[in-house]
């Protein structure tokens, strides 16, 4: 289990990060979300031991992080870098022995990841040759290869294509159920609330929400209630919903916020009783909306 | 951090062995080597017709004059009367014609020259003075020899050489040995500093530093450029005795005498001491050098901006050799003991006054320790520098943010 226990990191006069507390369970994913600057990379990197916090602490598995528990942590850092004059192959095979592994284990592995990530013609390439997406998978690999306990992917789907941004994602889940701590920030969100069991949003350096979408969820206080079809009556009777908000007309239905303490089933009925209503539903907020709820509330 | 260290090694050295930088710099130390040893046989060679003479005059007074100017000019061809025209010292393939005529009142000379300049009038006047005595005292040549010459002595005091030709091939050996320093020190150190500068500036430094610890990596750069530098001088060593042995024997006499650098008096020189003290002074000026030039490459964020980052540190290093140079004809200035403590300098002075002088041992040791200790000062701060340069990216940190970053 990973235990980011309320770090701080200044450099100089800036406050990168003032006080990001979250925790994650084993082969979980779990997805840090937050704006440019929000102190995401930050957070990263003393979760890696790149850096070590002016205050508070991480542990891994109840210790400190250290050079041994690194080896078992894989990175996949926003800032993608490849050594351009290497070949993809030795590439892969260099990170894995970074991360100590050592022949024949080493040769299986490096084998497997090229040919899962679809780069066996490349592997006697020089990286630099290699298309943007190519270089990326080889990165993945570099991160993957030694099959860590804990990987840390910073914008992993920036720059790729659909279809490698879904071949991704399926090595992701095999990694997850092969027992991999998966953290991953993106900007994507519709791909990371696929994903990830728990949410971390910071800003400004600090929490502002953070736990699985059910409990996210359950503290947003609205919910938008979709009727259809349209009609004075079914209007008429949403607005005597105490705080309810119209919104815009959607695909032949409206759309109403109304608190998320409404009971939903007596307003059903209610709505039924006073006209014919073929459609209705009450839907959750996404993750997105918690997102910018959260960071507006920060910037506020 | 051991396997880490090993492993950054191991990957460092099959990196950079086959790449174009340590390739051309290996091939440019063989070639200069090459050129050091060819060099004043060729010289000799390209320059010998400006001083290839024809003697003009009487049979009997050129015969007296030539072991006099013998030792001066190659004479290639007598001729009974001048005047003497172009078409003649072509003919010979000489530069200049020397007519020499007994008058009453003695010896006079017309010379006849492609190049006025090519011809010392001093110097021809000091070689024959001893036919001009003959001609006006009437004496025999072994009566003349007496008189002029003067039986000179000189006693070595404190000096670390036998004999005024083992001195002389002594500062030929440290010249060659300060050159190979300065160059292995050079292009080691940029060795490791273009390999920093290409992590960073491929951004794949952060995904290393994740992966490894930062000293471990620094320190694995820095042990296999070390070696490839040991490598490139074992190459050059080769590249010496093989390119050198042809000065063996005959020839190596005649360099001895006049202090040419050959094979056979080199080895003369080259002690057990000299061997050390180069290998000592290369470890530490190379350990020196290069992780302050890690700490400055880890600072940039173009290759562009290499140049003019490495230009500030390759300056002293510049200075200390030029000093090293005339430390090698006065051991003992005052500039030359003080530079020979001082970090980045003592690596090039000390080395050249060992060579050449016998320098107390204590001075010796006490430079060895002020140059480890400011070794230590420069491996923390330019670690501190690396570890927090490899992961800044955008603008380039000005001095007083690197100057914080030294004081955390």
């Amino acid at each position: 289990m990973l235990d980011v226990d309320h770090v701080r990191k200044e450099f100089g006069s800036v406050r990168a990060v003032s006080d990001v507390h979250f925790t994650i369970d084993d082969a979980t994913t779990f997805g840090l979300l937050g704006p440019n600057g929000a102190g995401k990379t930050t957070t990263m990197r003393m979760i890696l031991g790149i850096f070590v916090p002016d205050s508070g602490r991480v542990t891994w598995n109840g210790a400190p992080i250290h050079d041994d528990s690194r080896r078992h942590f894989g990175y996949l850092p926003e800032e993608r870098g490849i050594y351009g004059k290497m070949k993809v192959r030795d590439q892969i095979s260099y990170f894995g022995k970074l991360h100590g592994l050592r022949e024949p284990d080493l040769s299986k592995r490096v084998d497997r990841w090229i040919e899962q990530l679809e780069l066996s013609v490349y592997q006697d390439r020089p990286c630099g040759e290699l298309s943007k997406g190519n270089q990326q998978k080889v990165q993945v690999a570099c991160a993957a290869v030694h099959g860590p306990q804990l990987l840390v992917l910073d914008e992993p789907f920036s720059g790729l294509d659909p279809v490698n941004a879904a071949m991704l994602l399926s090595v992701l889940d095999e990694l997850r159920n092969n027992g991999t701590t998966l953290i991953l920030s993106s900007h994507q969100m519709w791909q990371l609330e696929d994903l990830a069991s728990r949410f971390c949003i910071i800003a400004g350096g600090a929490n502002r929400a953070d736990g699985t979408l059910a409990e996210l969820r359950s503290a947003w206080p609205t919910r938008v209630v979709r009727v259809s079809p349209p009609s004075n009556a079914v209007r008429a009777r949403l607005e005597s919903v105490a705080g309810a908000q119209p919104l815009a007309h959607v695909n032949g239905a409206i759309d109403y916020r109304v608190p998320a303490t409404t009971d939903f089933a007596a307003l059903l009925r209610a709505l039924v009783e006073v006209a014919p209503v073929t459609k209705f539903e009450a839907i959750e907020p996404s993750l997105q909306e918690i997102y910018l709820r959260a960071i507006g509330e920060s910037a506020a | 951090m051991m396997e880490d260290l090993g492993t950054v090694y191991q990957a460092e050295i099959m990196r950079r062995i086959r790449s174009r930088p340590f390739i051309i710099g290996m091939l440019v130390g063989v070639i200069a080597i090459g050129l050091l040893t060819r060099l004043p046989a060729m010289m000799e060679g390209a320059f010998s017709g400006a001083r290839s003479i024809v003697l003009v005059g009487d049979a009997g007074l050129t015969a007296r004059a030539k072991p006099l100017l013998s030792d001066d000019y190659k004479i290639v061809g007598t001729l009974p009367n001048g005047p003497v025209d172009d078409a003649t010292l072509k003919r010979y393939k000489a530069g200049s014609a020397i007519e020499l005529q007994a008058q009453p009142d003695g010896l006079h000379v017309i010379a006849y020259a492609h190049d006025p300049g090519s011809l010392h009038k001093d110097e021809l006047s000091q070689a024959l003075l001893p036919l001009q005595l003959q001609l006006i005292t009437h004496r025999s040549a072994g009566a003349v020899e007496k008189i002029t010459s003067i039986p000179i002595t000189v006693t070595t005091i404190a000096s670390k050489f036998a004999s005024a030709g083992q001195a002389t091939a002594a500062r030929g050996v440290a010249y060659t040995l300060l050159f190979f320093l300065y160059l292995l020190i050079i292009l080691n150190s940029q060795l490791v500093m273009s390999s920093v500068a290409e992590e960073k500036t491929s951004r794949i430094a952060e995904l290393l530093i994740a992966s490894v610890n930062p000293t471990a990596l620094l320190a694995g750069k820095i042990l296999a450029s070390a070696t490839l530098g040991f490598l490139q001088l074992a190459v050059w060593i080769a590249a010496a005795v093989y390119l050198g042995g042809g000065g063996s024997g005959a020839g190596s006499a005649q360099a001895q005498e006049s202090g040419m650098l050959s094979l056979a008096n080199a080895l003369d020189v080259i002690t057990p001491g000299l061997v050390a003290a180069f290998l000592v002074f290369f470890i530490i000026g190379f350990l020196q050098l290069s992780t302050l030039f890690a700490g400055a490459a880890s600072l940039i964020n173009r290759t562009e901006d290499l140049g003019s980052i490495a230009l500030p540190l390759v300056m002293p290093i510049v200075f200390a050799f030029i000093i090293a140079i005339s430390a090698l004809g006065s051991p003992d200035a005052p500039l030359a003991v003080v530079c020979s403590y001082l970090p980045l300098f003592a690596p090039f002075v000390m080395f050249a006054r060992i060579a050449v002088s016998n320098v107390p041992l204590w001075q010796v040791a006490l430079s060895i320790g002020i140059n480890l200790v400011a070794l230590y000062a420069i491996a923390v701060l330019a670690g501190k520098i690396y570890r927090v340069g490899m992961l800044l990216y955008g603008r380039a940190p000005s001095l007083r943010q690197v100057w914080s970053v030294i004081r955390s």
